[in-house]
């Protein structure tokens, strides 16, 4: 599975919506619903599933699905 | 003779009580474990050994020339005391046969002469009490060590007691309202000068003591239970404060509390229950937080202490809370639950697990980073701020330190809370 396929799984899971729902263009605030409290949570949630650290100011200032993904990929090519 | 107050290396036991202060000033009843000492041996050149990144800030409080001095064990006859020691009901005196006092194999003191010391090699205070350990005589003794945080709520109600009896001037020096009403002696009461009690209070000495400490305020519909001690500068806004509490300085209280022990600012200003918990400085809980103190099936209450569960063999044992920590509204705390320092408690709608790491923003059950190292800082920079208190560079160093240590623990939680 890649990078953006395991980030849209976190997504759906941690913010309880659809895969179908979950685009890379997908706004977490706007378009998915997520407030601080799930942004830290899917923050976390990341570094589970990936097995990184991130820093927190960077990673919650990612805007959308597809961004995300390049955040994470850049982090685990770094880390790993 | 310089009197050496020392902590052993069972400090750990008692995180995360002990993240941000040394074993020896943490309170039991009205003072703290260090004062009890002191008013034991009384005048005295007394000397303070504690983990190095503590000193700069406890050094501004002890004096920074009596703090990790190792030259101060050198040159002079010693009485060296543990700091876990809870100095009630206990002799001790500065003169006296060199001997190393012994309760389970834990030493309590020892005293020694000079020209003892002068035979000995050291470059560590671990290295000297080694090397006295060989050295004195050895004699078994009957002494109260704290060794988990537990056995500072069990010790509390006594240590209270203790303190009020040692009050150079008990009476009423305050303000106490024709309105309000002491059950049982009034003897038992002690209302420092400048303390206010207001009307519907109720005294109730029945049980034990109660001691108002200097500017405190005791707002009406406020009943409160001997044995207690209020720290300067508290209100109780109302509710029912039950024996065995010790409070302040600086606290704002509301609610039930029961046997607990509530270090400076912080405020349990709303409803809800504590009972058999302790809360370091600057702790705040949110309106209608509340801990168990006792298991439905009266079994023994377990702990983590140290990444295990150690049974406290007591039936009621509430919530250690560290410094700087806040609650939610509504936060349900299980029995015998353990949060570390600097962390964000939010409710989710069930009991918290019963070890919530430091530095962490625990969200739906799980830790997490919350907005991270800085922002928590900031966060209790403002809440210091609010009581016109500085969060110094000293302070600062003490807590990334702290950050530093607990980050692997911290990566454990958050990782086992997020595992799909």
């Amino acid at each position: 599975m890649t990078v953006a396929e395991r980030v849209k799984n976190v997504v759906a899971r941690q913010l309880k919506v659809k895969l179908e729902d979950i685009k890379p263009e997908s706004d977490f605030v706007k378009d998915l619903g997520a407030d601080s409290m799930a942004s830290i949570e899917l923050v976390a949630a990341f570094e589970a599933e990936f097995d990184i650290e991130m820093d927190e100011d960077a990673a919650l200032s990612v805007k959308t699905v597809g961004k995300a993904g390049e955040f994470i990929q850049h982090i685990v090519d770094q880390q790993q | 003779m310089k009197v050496i107050i020392f902590e052993d290396q069972k400090y750990d036991n008692l995180y995360p009580l002990t993240y941000l202060r040394p074993v020896f000033e943490l309170k039991c009843g009205h003072t703290n474990l260090r004062m009890k000492i002191q008013r034991l041996l009384g005048n005295a050149s007394y000397y303070f050994f504690m983990r190095e990144y503590l000193a700069p800030v406890f050094g501004k409080i002890l004096g920074s020339d009596k703090v990790n001095q190792l030259a101060a064990l050198k040159n002079d006859d010693l009485l060296l005391i543990n700091g876990r020691l809870l100095a009630i009901d206990f002799k001790i005196t500065t003169d006296g046969p060199e001997e190393a006092a012994f309760c389970d194999d834990q030493l309590v003191y020892a005293r020694l002469k000079k020209s003892s010391i002068a035979k000995m090699n050291f470059t560590n205070l671990d290295e000297f009490l080694d090397g006295i350990q060989s050295l004195l005589p050895r004699k078994n003794i009957n002494a109260t060590l704290i060794d988990y945080p537990w056995n500072l709520i069990q010790n509390n109600g006594k240590a209270i007691i203790d303190d009020f009896n040692h009050l150079a001037d008990k009476g009423i020096h305050g303000e106490l309202s024709p309105q309000a009403a002491i059950v049982g002696d009034k003897n038992l009461v002690h209302l420092a000068p400048g303390a206010i009690v207001r009307p519907f209070v109720t005294l109730d000495t029945t049980n034990g003591p109660i001691l108002l400490e200097k500017n405190v305020t005791i707002h009406p519909y406020s009943h409160i239970e001997g044995p207690h001690a209020l720290g300067e500068k508290s209100q109780v806004f109302g509710g029912n404060i039950r024996e065995g509490s010790a409070i302040g300085p600086v606290c704002r209280i509301r609610g039930e509390i029961e046997e607990s022990i509530i270090h400076g600012y912080s405020n349990k200003h709303h409803d809800g229950f504590l009972g058999h918990a302790y809360l370091g400085e600057w702790v705040n809980l949110g309106a209608f937080t509340t801990n168990s103190d006792l298991k439905n099936d009266y079994t023994s209450v377990q702990l983590y202490v140290k990444g295990e569960l150690v049974d406290s063999q007591d039936l009621k044992v509430g919530s250690f809370i560290g410094d700087h920590t806040k609650t939610s509204i509504g936060t349900l705390m299980t029995t015998g639950s353990i949060v570390g320092i600097m962390s964000n408690v939010i409710f989710a709608g069930s009991l918290i697990s019963k070890f919530v790491p430091s530095f962490c923003w625990f969200i739906n059950n799980h830790a997490t980073k919350g907005f991270g190292y800085r922002h928590m800082v900031e966060t209790a920079a403002k809440a210091m701020a609010r009581r016109k208190v500085q969060l110094t560079p000293e302070d600062e160093a003490m807590l990334k330190t702290v950050f530093e240590m607990t980050k692997e623990e911290r990566s454990f939680w958050i990782k086992k809370g997020f595992q799909s």
